[in-house]
């Protein structure tokens, strides 16, 4: 599906597999793809973020901040389960880093992040997005466009903790191809 | 269980509760990883680690047979 993205686009889905490694992640998310697509400041995500008011910072402050599948030692300690002391048993057995990098303990650190089913899904209404307004190819507008309507995704997540509803981005999405043809 | 994990695991706050599952069920995942890679390695069949671990020998090759063949 990747021949009718934009390179732009492209460069989107590149970047999100250095955003997931930067946030310590073993697969990469929608919300990855999101950040991906707002990372340069000449994409159309990017242009629209900024017309309806929003950091990158603050989007990527949102993204961190979402529960995640990271190991949450705060919640373990109110259970009473000392983290370190867990991860210093795992250690002795497996090795530095088992605990917190279950794929490998670091064996592959430049290997292939595969793709989550939520970013998996995200391409795919990135495409049914384009069909909507009859473009041909697929930019980093849809791409956003498609984590505004994937609302249960960390993605969609981030964007609605910030305010951005599906109706603001796509606004945004709108006014900023209205200022430069696709 | 500690008392401490009965209080939060039954605590009045639905919020905290959910982390808190949510966070040793992460940490189950993680460690039934590791100890599954190490079993395969060591050469145990699948359907010992399923017995050990209580589930079918289909459910866990289809977790983890791709990863650990």
């Amino acid at each position: 599906m990747f021949e009718r993205f934009t390179r732009d686009a492209r460069t989107a889905v590149e970047r999100a597999q250095d955003v997931a490694r930067r946030l310590g992640a073993d697969h990469i998310g929608a919300e990855h793809v999101l950040l991906g697509a707002v990372a340069a400041d000449d994409t159309v995500a990017r242009r629209a973020l900024d017309r309806a008011g929003v950091d990158v910072a603050a989007l990527e402050q949102a993204v961190r901040t979402l529960p995640s599948d990271a190991l949450d030692a705060d919640a373990l300690a109110g259970l009473g389960i000392d983290l370190d002391a867990v991860r210093e048993q795992v250690e002795a057995t497996f090795g530095p880093g088992a605990l917190d990098d279950p794929t490998g303990a670091g064996r592959s650190p430049r290997g292939h992040i595969p793709f989550d089913a939520h970013a998996k899904k995200l391409l795919e209404v990135s495409l049914r997005e384009a069909i909507r307004f009859k473009h041909r190819r697929i930019d980093t507008g849809h791409l956003l466009l498609a984590a505004a309507r994937l609302e249960t995704t960390p993605a969609g997540r981030a964007l609605t903790q910030l305010g951005l509803d599906r109706p603001s981005v796509e606004d945004a999405v709108v006014a900023t191809w209205a200022s430069t043809p696709v | 269980m500690s008392a401490e994990l009965l209080t939060a695991a039954a605590g009045d706050d639905p919020a905290e509760g959910l982390r808190a599952v949510r966070s040793l069920r992460v940490l189950a995942d993680r460690l039934e990883a590791l100890h599954v890679e190490r079993a395969r390695r060591l050469g145990w069949p699948w359907q010992h680690i399923a017995d050990a671990l209580g589930v079918t020998r289909q459910a866990v090759h289809k977790k983890y047979g791709k990863r650990y063949p």
